[in-house]
């Protein structure tokens, strides 16, 4: 009996390797194939896999995508990698968030590659999102697209209710009586979702919707003239309390408060704003280009974009990716030479086929990759005409916490009715020991 | 070998227990089965329509190309051979080790039990993610990074110091004499614990098993650690792919849940039938 239980213990021993199913990829990837770590839904992440095998078969270089399925995913894999001492060579990274990996020396930077590159050449590309990767003065990441913020409208309503659609350089005050006139009961009658009217459940379509957060609030605070921090490089504190970024922010929050023209939280959580727009029942959304694939299999209606509202001046948001080198990889010349595949125009060519991003080579957003007319938006050209008035927002190392902790504020101050002073103060109070503890660019 | 009992209450249910079982039962089938039947209805909407404002039990039109996609596009029928490989391994050693370790630390006289029991319980209050650097740096190591067996190896310990733990209890709870007379039938400590402990402690071992599974077959952080290639993922992997569709595609996703379910409700069935009916 004691032979039986020991063969069958040493049986399950013996069996775990093999139920490994071979692979034993070396630990570190010298001389292996390039592996790059990105995140994405599954059709943006074929996306990067068809860029992958154009790459083998133009190059012969090999490449392993390493696939995370969201931001958070990606960022535990590559802390416990580089904490373990095993980085990808690669990883593809928001501006937002590279900044807590800057910080701890994390990233390889690419200025001295770049300047002995025959491929890519800096004036190529939109100097924007470059300027957003660098970090004390040296480029850490290279950037493959240059997205920002866009209203998406539903055309069909718009002719169905008579309403004008919007026009370049129209204004916040023509957002908001737009997207009054688009709030509508089922027979077509202007309503306001608000409890307080009972009125809620009366609106069929909303006017408008827009996610409570600092990325959607920034622009507006930059086009009344305000800033959303003391300084954009070395920040200590956000500066909502200044009369600019006061009105911007009380005009966000009366959009649901004031006007009932955006849905309440309960309807958001019941049926979100991109799905809300899909169904036909929402005439505008704020978003970025990131949405434009899902939208490209809308068949009910038409839509199309329009450029973000403007206070006293045109500003917009950079929304940007970028491909950066890890300082442990083992890997750094085959990663160079991907990249340059990669951030080269026929690498942007490829991404610009899934109508997900911008590309931030010039040439090849001004292209029929991006500006193609087979498929929405027809006035993708938005997208372009918003890169001269960028702007972007802070890349400290605790950005992302910071967006976390002030989304939860506004999200309460937009659905909730918070009171403005103690908005701002919360939001002042959360953030400055994030802020304190942050290392700069 | 069975355990005796010379006195006390009745072995057999009252009639209000037995009714207090039915409630029960109800009540259970009430909370769990609802969400169970969306989930099926919404996995066989036809995906690429706008998601529907309030769930519908009965789709319209029916359609099964959500299950079509959610092979094809998230991989699942590698992901399941994967999760299935893992769990073979990882259920069957975690309960032996767990049942092993219980049986023997019941066996253990003195103050070194208590100090066992305290160290098993601060093991088990340790957060899993503060461990996740060091076996990451442990597996790299061994070169066992972007294989299967960093997600088998934790069942060498068990998998959780809370398995050891109900081995443990139950195992105590059998009585002193019945030990005493499996060493006068001069039976190995080996023997007993295969030939008297185990049967007589099965109903532990089914939920042991059951929970075991339950862990492993949803293990996500592991294989989101450890696992480079795509060819490699579990179906936790797999279904965090899919949940990032577009809102058009959510009955992919669900169909994948429906795929990942079925495994584990099977493995439930299997673990009443085996163990529990068995022993009544």
């Amino acid at each position: 009996m004691r032979q039986r239980a020991l063969a069958l213990i040493l049986a399950l021993l013996a069996a775990v390797p093999l139920a490994a199913c071979g692979g034993n990829a070396p630990a570190t990837s010298g001389g292996g194939p390039v592996r790059l770590l990105l995140n994405g839904a599954p059709d943006e992440l074929a996306a990067y896999r068809q860029l992958a095998d154009a790459y083998r078969k133009a190059t012969g270089g090999s490449m392993q995508l390493v696939e995370a399925s969201d931001r958070g995913d990606l960022i535990t894999k590559l802390s416990t990698s580089i904490a373990g001492g095993s980085p990808p060579d690669a990883f593809l990274m928001n501006y937002r968030f590279y900044g807590q990996f800057a910080a701890k020396d994390a990233i390889e930077p690419l200025d001295d590659r770049m300047s002995r590159s025959s491929v890519i050449r800096k004036a190529d590309y939109y100097p924007a999102p470059m300027e957003a990767f660098r970090w004390k003065g040296r480029q850490l990441c290279l950037p493959q697209n240059v997205s920002s913020l866009a209203v998406y409208y539903n055309r069909d309503l718009f002719r169905k209710y008579g309403v004008a659609e919007p026009r370049p350089g129209w204004t916040w005050n023509d957002l908001v009586s737009t997207a009054g006139r688009m709030t509508v009961d089922a027979s077509g009658r202007p309503v306001r979702g608000g409890e307080s009217e009972g009125g809620a459940g009366k609106v069929a379509v909303y006017g408008l919707g827009i996610e409570p957060s600092m990325i959607r609030l920034a622009p507006f605070v930059w086009s009344n003239g305000g800033d959303i921090v003391d300084n954009p490089q070395h920040p200590t504190r956000l500066t909502l309390d200044t009369p600019e970024a006061r009105e911007a922010l009380r005009n966000l929050i009366d959009l649901r408060q004031a006007y009932g023209v955006v849905p309440s939280d309960q309807e958001v959580e019941a049926e979100d704003d991109e799905s809300r727009f899909a169904n036909g029942r929402l005439a505008m959304l704020m978003s970025s280009r990131r949405v434009t694939t899902m939208f490209r299999s809308i068949t009910a209606f038409e839509w199309d974009v329009a450029s973000l509202p403007i206070y006293d001046r045109a500003v917009n948001i950079l929304h940007s990716d970028a491909y950066c080198v890890t300082r442990a990889s083992r890997n750094k010349d085959a990663t160079w030479r991907f990249l340059e595949y990669a951030f080269g125009p026929e690498g942007q060519r490829i991404m610009a086929a899934t109508g997900r991003t911008v590309p931030s080579h010039m040439e090849v957003s001004r292209s029929p990759a991006f500006l193609g007319p087979a498929q929405p938006p027809r006035s993708a050209r938005v997208f372009l005409d918003a890169v001269a008035n960028i702007r972007q927002l802070p890349t400290v190392s605790t950005w992302p916490e910071i967006e976390d902790v002030t989304g939860g504020i506004l999200e309460n101050a937009l659905y909730r009715g918070d009171k403005l002073d103690d908005v701002i103060r919360q939001l002042d109070e959360q953030t400055r020991p994030l802020f304190a503890r942050a290392e700069t660019p | 070998m069975v355990r005796g009992r010379a006195s006390g209450p009745s072995p057999y249910p009252t009639r209000a227990a037995q009714a207090g079982r039915a409630l029960g039962a109800v009540f259970v089938v009430l909370v769990f089965v609802p969400p169970l039947l969306l989930l099926v209805a919404g996995s066989l909407h036809r995906p690429g329509l706008p998601p529907a404002p309030r769930p519908r039990l009965v789709p319209d039109p029916l359609s099964t190309q959500a299950y079509a996609d959610a092979f094809a596009v998230g991989g699942l029928a590698r992901a399941t051979v994967n999760s299935l490989l893992v769990a073979v391994f990882a259920v069957p050693l975690s309960v032996l080790v767990a049942s092993l370790a219980g049986f023997a630390l019941a066996r253990l006289r003195g103050r070194i039990v208590g100090a066992v029991v305290a160290l098993t319980l601060l093991a088990l209050m340790v957060p899993t993610t503060a461990l996740l650097v060091p076996r990451f740096a442990l597996f790299r190591s061994l070169n066992l990074t972007d294989t299967l067996v960093p997600l088998v190896a934790p069942a060498l310990i068990a998998t959780s110091p809370l398995y050891v733990l109900v081995y443990f209890l139950a195992f105590r709870a059998l009585p002193a004499e019945l030990y005493d007379a499996c060493r006068i039938e001069d039976l190995t400590p080996l023997r007993t614990w295969w030939r008297v402990g185990l049967p007589l402690v099965r109903p532990v071992t089914a939920a042991v098993a059951a929970l075991s599974f339950v862990t492993t077959w949803s293990n996500l952080l592991d294989p989101l650690v450890y696992l480079y290639d795509r060819g490699r993922y579990t179906l936790p992997l797999a279904l965090r792919s899919l949940s990032t569709l577009d809102k058009h595609d959510f009955p992919v996703l669900l169909a994948g849940a429906v795929v990942a379910t079925i495994p584990a409700l099977v493995t439930f069935a299997l673990a009443q039938r085996r163990f529990l009916h068995h022993h009544e």
